[in-house]
């Protein structure tokens, strides 16, 4: 019962998500460069959100709408990082001056 | 409380508005009583989940939007008919300018389209209902209360007056002190909501309920323009509710988003804005694409050319439409590098759009073309658009823009780009779907003078205004010298409005002729059709298929006729589950529109409750347990025997 | 109504599987709707005018137990989801209190930070940051708020009718929001907190 209620998969997750997160704290508590702290900041937030994708919410488990799921994140995915940097281009890197 | 920021003054023409408006109200709600047709008006309209009741609705309510909008136009039209004209002063022009181009594109374009697919998509799938019915009914009623709510700001309170696109810094409290640009924030919002629910509900309906054997590769191409529209629905509508959302809170709780103090970045507005500005040219425009599709491969009798290519072309063009937003801004600042990048994306999508009109012209090559009412507006979409799309590329250079930009030139650019390529495909879409719903076609003869009437005086009206941008004209002026010499052109233009009138009234007066005397058809298939909606009864029952088809080709219906490919697989009719019509989805839209209404003049005592209301009416929604009724075998069975009779049920 | 036995009971009807569908969907859409607000953000996160910058605002301690609760009720909704699929109604109503309450506890914490914020004198009015940093900081809140009362609603569901085919479904797919209610935070965490005490 204890097994089926705390299936191993879910709790190894569980634990990498808040290793990730402690991890992440070293761009304040340690001394790197700025671009290595983005760096840091970036993989750790990739990794946990992919826990969170793949291990928690099953992305996966459907097989008759798996490709479409994919696709529909997919989709998100460019259309958030299009506005964001997109945006970023417009009004930070390119901005005239 | 101040009564008087209520009241809007001024105007005689306001005046007058306010009495048709209340006369037309009390005519309603006095007629509704007299013929005893509050019951039916419940039971039938305002409660129901049926797709085609929604669609019906939603292009009742386009077209309603349409006149509107219409009158908006013939008054800008007069107004700068000649120089110095005192028609309208300065505010109402700028007020009607901005509903003007909010009405056409949010409350009529968009409605229509979706009204249309509502109708269509399920049967041209065979499916017997969209995914979730109840969600589609709130989806049709949050758009009528924003439209509503939109509306209404005409008589109380002021309309928005800082131009459809709202930029700040004039979009402000500072600048626009009037409500006008809270009910734009407002009214856009509540209706974009109900847009977002649709896109979600058709994805899933089109991804998830076709027939069986449509692949996706099967799908007729009104089908996949509507799925890509949705998708790009689903995506861009989120920025637009953002962007509202921080509009609201500049404006009612003094935020710095977009001010010009204090940090705040007045540009940030239009960029958001056109972020989701742009996907939406594409979101009224690929179903027209779709539209078009259906009514040419019809009418030529032929398969459409290119059907791979087609859909890859709309694909493209939906992943492009997110690329280019920066082109409606070239010249607020940012440097050469930016602008280049947008220049090149935004000609790019030139390249598919043109793989579709090449694409059209070879279906039509060596067809047998017959030359209805909808084919006409199709055949004259090609030409005009392609007006509209090459002065779009000129546009696009961003060095030459600097010239073009804010003049009459853009305005007749996209009114070349929206009117063959909206309004066209949705009356030529209106009337080759207008015998499935009823049961009866809109007289030809009729039909084609209105076509007449509207695509010259199109022409006339905007043809011009392209001159009038190169001689220098900006848009949005209220009035001009005579030495400016814009006096003879833009009399031109209003001549060309006025013809356009004429030939929107020739249009209403077909269906009122139409409906009275035209013969009811009895083949359910007056055009020779070859996608699913014509293999059903016209009008057709409830539960659209009595046995729901199978799909082999991609044209089933023509293939079924041309050679034997049987529909149906299984003969045995069953009993079919349909879902209960609720009136949760109203008096949530009523309860929308309350607080939206409390938001625009920050009553908060029933902002608040109405809040809540929400909230409760959600809770309510979630703690229904009726799952629908059946519709026995037996019953199928007699419906299906009287419609083959030619009895309506 | 046709249920399909070889599928959890959540995906058992095709009304179910087109709901987490069409909710998949719906997250789809949340996510350019978070990404416009992270747009504003970035763009505004150094316009603080005469208010307080990031740096300065901002404090690692409650960050850290938001964060912590957080991660933990993501956790706990997954495992009530597995209890569901086990039939177990009574752990699957333990987790999900749990993971409600570790909710209210985030938003308690939330709303004293937003305190202390407009105590020192930074509000939404303060500057363009700082109007920005609410606005996102308060649409996640706000979504963590509604899922507290739809996930309340949804155990009053539970505990009424049992572990059936729509219970099943609806808790699926509040346990997706919940999810992904953690996914916006790690990027608030992430790229508004550690970024602006960097």
């Amino acid at each position: 019962m204890m097994k089926q209620l705390f299936p191993i998969r879910h709790v190894m997750g569980y634990l990498a998500s808040l290793v990730l997160s402690a991890a992440a704290l070293i761009v304040i508590y340690g001394d790197l460069s700025s671009g290595a702290n983005m760096a840091v900041l970036l993989i750790t937030a990739l990794i946990q959100a992919s826990l969170q994708l793949f291990v928690f919410m099953h992305i996966g488990e459907s097989a008759d709408s798996k490709k479409e799921l994919y696709i529909n994140i997919a989709y998100a995915l460019f259309v958030g990082l299009v506005t964001i940097f997109g945006t970023l281009f417009i009004f930070v890197w390119g901005w005239y001056s | 409380m101040d009564l008087d920021k209520f009241k809007v003054h001024g105007e005689p023409l306001i005046y007058g508005a306010m009495v048709s408006i209340a006369l037309a109200t009390i005519g309603i709600l006095v007629g509704l009583t007299y013929f005893k047709k509050w019951g039916y008006l419940w039971r039938e309209w305002l409660t129901t989940v049926d797709h085609k009741k929604i669609g019906v609705m939603y292009i009742l309510a386009a077209l309603l939007m349409l006149f509107r909008g219409g009158v908006d136009a013939m008054m800008m039209r007069l107004q700068t008919a000649a120089p110095e004209m005192k028609f309208l002063d300065a505010q109402h022009y700028n007020e009607v300018f901005t509903t003007h181009g909010l009405i056409m594109i949010l409350f009529m374009a968009m409605p229509f389209i979706i009204g249309l697919m509502n109708v269509i998509i399920p049967l041209q799938i065979g499916a017997r209902d969209v995914a979730f019915p109840r969600l589609n009914a709130v989806s049709f009623w949050l758009f009528f209360m924003g439209a509503m709510l939109l509306n209404i700001s005409f008589v109380i309170g002021g309309s928005p007056d800082a131009g459809w696109s709202a930029y700040f810094p004039l979009a402000s409290l500072e600048f626009s002190p009037t409500v006008g640009n809270n009910y734009y924030s407002l009214a856009l919002q509540i209706s974009g909501i109900g847009t977002l629910i649709t896109g979600v509900n058709f994805i899933v309906t089109i991804l998830k309920m076709r027939a069986p054997g449509m692949k996706l590769m099967k799908m007729p191409m009104f089908t996949w323009s509507v799925l890509i529209t949705n998708v790009i629905i689903v995506f861009a509508f989120p920025v637009l509710t953002v962007a509202l959302a921080l509009m609201m809170f500049d404006r009612l709780f003094g935020s710095q988003f977009f001010t010009m103090a204090n940090g705040g970045m007045d540009m940030l507005w239009a960029n958001l804005f056109w972020v989701w500005g742009h996907p939406e040219v594409y979101i009224v425009i690929l179903p027209a694409f779709g539209i078009y599709s259906e009514i040419i491969a019809t009418f030529s009798k032929k398969n459409l050319y290119g059907y791979t290519s087609m859909v890859f072309s709309m694909l493209i063009i939906s992943l492009l439409s997110f690329l280019v937003w920066a082109h409606h801004f070239y010249t607020m600042g940012q440097g050469a590098m930016v602008n280049s990048f947008f220049s090149i994306t935004t000609m790019a999508i030139a390249v598919p759009t043109g793989v579709k009109i090449f694409n059209w012209l070879f279906t039509l090559r060596k067809g047998r073309i017959t030359f209805t009412t909808p084919m006409l507006y199709t055949l004259a979409f090609i030409p005009i658009f392609t007006i509209g799309g090459v002065t779009g590329v000129m546009l696009a250079m961003a060095s030459a823009d600097y010239q073009y930009h804010n003049t009459m030139f853009l305005v007749a650019h996209f009114h070349y780009v929206l009117i063959p390529g909206a309004v066209f495909a949705v009356i030529a879409g209106f009337h080759y779907w207008f015998p499935k719903v009823f049961g009866f076609r809109l007289n030809e003869r009729l039909g084609k003078h209105s076509f007449w009437w509207i695509v010259i005086s199109f022409n006339v009206t905007f043809f011009p205004l392209f001159f009038l941008g190169l001689m220098g004209m900006t848009r949005r002026t209220y009035t001009y010298s005579e030495e400016s010499g814009f006096g003879p052109l833009n009399m031109l233009s209003f001549v060309g409005a006025v013809g356009l009138a004429i030939g929107f009234l020739l249009l209403v007066y077909n269906i009122y002729w139409s409906t009275r005397y035209m013969p009811r058809d009895t083949t359910s298939d007056p055009w020779d059709g070859r996608t699913l909606e014509w293999a059903t009864h016209s009008p057709m029952p409830i539960y659209n298929f009595a046995i729901v088809p199978t799909v082999q080709t991609r044209d089933a219906l023509w293939s079924a006729k041309q050679d034997n490919i049987p529909l149906y697989d299984d003969k045995k009719i069953t009993k079919i589950h349909m879902p209960s019509n609720t009136g949760k989805p109203f008096i949530l839209g009523v309860i929308f529109f309350i607080l939206g209404f409390s938001l625009v003049f920050s009553l908060w005592i029933p902002a608040i409750l109405s809040g809540i209301g929400v909230i409760v009416m959600l809770a309510f929604m979630s703690f229904d347990r009726d799952h629908g009724y059946y519709i026995s075998a037996e019953e199928v069975i007699a419906t299906e025997k009287k419609l083959k009779r030619g009895e309506t049920v | 109504m046709k249920i399909d036995a070889s599928k959890p009971l959540e995906y058992s009807t095709e009304e179910n599987s087109n709901k987490i569908f069409g909710f998949w969907v719906f997250l789809g859409a949340e996510i350019p709707l978070f990404a416009t607000l992270f747009t504003v953000y970035f763009v505004m996160v150094n316009r603080f005018a005469s208010g307080p910058s990031a740096s300065e605002l901002f404090k690692i301690g409650p960050v850290l137990i938001e964060t912590f609760l957080l991660l933990s009720s993501s956790f706990t909704i997954g495992l009530a989801i597995h209890a569901m699929r086990h039939g177990y109604k009574k752990a699957m109503m333990v987790f999900m209190a749990i993971t409600l309450l570790m909710g209210l506890g985030f938003i308690g914490i939330e709303i004293d930070e937003f305190f202390t914020y407009v105590h020192e004198g930074a509000t939404l009015q303060t500057s363009g940051f700082l109007s920005s940093l609410f606005v996102l900081l308060g649409t996640h809140g706000a979504h963590v708020s509604f899922g507290f009362l739809w996930g309340a609603g949804i155990m009053i569901q539970l505990w009424r009718h049992g572990i059936t085919p729509a219970t099943a479904n609806k808790a699926f797919i509040f346990s997706l929001f919940w999810h992904f209610l953690d996914v916006v935070w790690i990027f608030i965490f992430s790229f508004v907190y550690l970024k602006g005490l960097m």
